[in-house]
């Protein structure tokens, strides 16, 4: 019994830190999709480049994860905006609002891109590369708390936090807020909308490269192209509906509730993280049926 | 102070406007009446920007601003209270004025205006962190009028500042409207409520189907025996 109380407030613990990161990778699609209003389906290759960024920046510079943090950051602005520019503002520019047909037009496009990101990625990595960065870790009574996850966690609600403080205190932030609600009347507030799309963006696409960065940390096995897109873009989904489109705090609500259930519902699934990860999801349907708003209000 | 010459205007194919001439005289205000349809919205996105003439000239303050987008002449002090509102629901009371401060020439005094905007609207000062979705009809205008006031403009585009709000406060946010054409604003309003419109007007234009079909000082245009029968419905 009281090995099983430790197992417990280990998977608690290491829940509440993976819950984090799985925050902050689904949080980039959250700043894109529920501000910007642009289904990114190739956001889960937008996290594997982070990876590979954070990869290349350990091999080439000894950078930890943490250190690479704020120039995937960069890179993922520079990205951002420029997907923006190259996909979305032909058909973006002079619309009154993101309609049904330019939703599906950015889900497109942005499959398209997926396909060229993760086909490009295979043929140049065909092996899974991992950085090695051990920190350590203090044992907490009976639970181990390894110190890589614990900046991760503490970087990922800062980064939270961080676009949170920017959209609701800043002009350009609340310009950003007012975008998502009526573009015309952003327009007459000499708001100029293809500023605010592209800097919405571009912050996404930001906190995503940034997040997979983090994640680095959580792959034991290294960054494997076949394996982090189709795994990460649907529970970025998932966190995202879970805590509420739109409500910054809701990726960390979203997030540590995944988190929780993974590593928690493991231990009462006999180990298994697939069948657990599948729980993890079918939380949607319940959540869907009763508070389509979210679990935020 | 601001012209247009000649608009021709309209969505997708059917012409909307046809041939419209008007002017906002500096310091006055002017008011724009006609019964449903007749175009007036439509004319003042011509002039705010939203909508593109096919024909035509925009012209403010000497310069002809019609090709330049909307954004960039609210900047230049052209500020807009439009139809329904549009206040951005989510944002609260103060949100929605803050964001009216966004170009430079509001955001430098914004906390000097806010503080003229919560004198002018007092209530607005207590339901200063409600957000705008869920404010009353007349509250909802007066942060419309209030957003619009925040980017200290130079001439105060109003679209039907009487429609969907109590009766009683109708006439407060005419008297609010008065109190700022006298402060020395410029005002150009568009009202289907004609007689009270008139009432604080310097001058007015009536349309018609597109056009505009009689121009006038209110008191001349208040005795039309016509108009008094097409759209004040006054026997």
């Amino acid at each position: 019994m009281a090995d099983f109380v430790a197992l417990f407030l280990t998977d608690l613990v290491l829940g509440l830190l993976l819950g984090c990161v799985l925050a902050v990778i689904a949080h980039g699609l959250n700043i894109i999709w529920g501000v910007a209003k642009v289904v990114n389906v190739a956001h889960g290759e937008f996290i594997m480049l982070g990876a590979y960024g954070a990869y290349f920046l350990y091999l080439y510079g000894g950078f930890n994860p943490l250190l690479s943090v704020p120039i995937d950051a960069a890179i993922g602005l520079v990205v951002g905006m420029g997907f923006y520019f190259g996909f979305l503002y032909r058909e973006l520019r002079g619309k009154e609002s993101m309609g049904l047909q330019s939703e599906l037009v950015t889900l497109v496009s942005t499959f398209g891109l997926s396909l060229v990101i993760v086909n490009i990625a295979q043929s140049i990595w065909e092996h899974p590369v991992g950085i090695l960065w051990s920190p350590g870790a203090a044992q907490v009574g009976p639970v181990p708390v390894p110190f890589g996850g614990l900046y991760v966690a503490v970087v990922s609600v800062a980064l939270i936090a961080l676009t949170d403080l920017f959209l609701t205190r800043t002009y350009l932030g609340n310009a950003i807020r007012a975008y998502t609600q009526d573009i015309p009347a952003t327009q007459l507030m000499g708001i100029n909308p293809t500023v605010v799309a592209a800097v919405g963006i571009g912050m996404g696409f930001s906190v995503t490269m940034a997040g997979g960065a983090l994640l680095t940390v959580w792959l034991p096995t290294g960054i494997d192209p076949t394996k982090i897109g189709i795994l990460y873009a649907p529970i970025s989904f998932v966190i995202v509906v879970l805590g509420g489109p739109g409500k910054m705090w809701g990726s960390l609500v979203g997030g540590l509730t995944i988190g929780l259930i993974i590593n928690v519902g493991q231990l009462f699934l006999g180990g298994s993280i697939a069948l657990a990860t599948a729980v993890a999801v079918l939380t949607l349907i319940p959540i869907l049926l009763f508070r389509p708003e979210g679990i935020l209000r | 102070m601001l012209r247009l010459e000649g608009i021709t205007a309209g969505y997708e194919g059917t012409r909307v406007l046809r041939d419209i001439g008007l002017e906002a005289k500096e310091g006055m205000a002017t008011v724009l009446i006609g019964p449903n349809g007749a175009g007036k919205s439509t004319t003042l996105k011509v002039i705010n920007g939203l909508l593109h003439p096919t024909g035509g000239r925009v012209v403010f303050q000497g310069n002809d601003i019609t090709k330049i987008p909307a954004h960039e002449r609210a900047a230049r002090g052209i500020a807009s209270c439009p139809e329904g509102r549009r206040l951005f629901p989510l944002l609260t009371a103060e949100g929605n004025l803050r964001l009216g401060a966004y170009s430079p020439r509001g955001r430098a005094a914004a906390e000097e205006t806010l503080a003229s905007v919560y004198d002018l609207f007092p209530r607005l000062r207590e339901r200063a962190n409600v957000k705008a979705g869920r404010l009353s009809g007349g509250e909802q205008q007066m942060v419309a009028i209030g957003r619009a006031l925040m980017s200290k403009p130079t001439i105060l585009v109003l679209d039907e500042p009487s429609l969907g709000i109590a009766p009683k406060l109708v006439s407060e946010i005419f008297e609010k409207i008065q109190q700022l054409r006298k402060g020395g604003l410029t005002v150009l309003m568009v009202e289907q409520n004609a007689y009270q419109a008139l009432r604080i007007a310097d001058f007015g234009y009536v349309m018609q189907e597109g056009r505009i079909v009689m121009d006038g000082p209110p008191d001349r245009l208040l005795d039309l025996e016509d108009l008094r029968k097409a759209y004040f419905a006054i026997p």
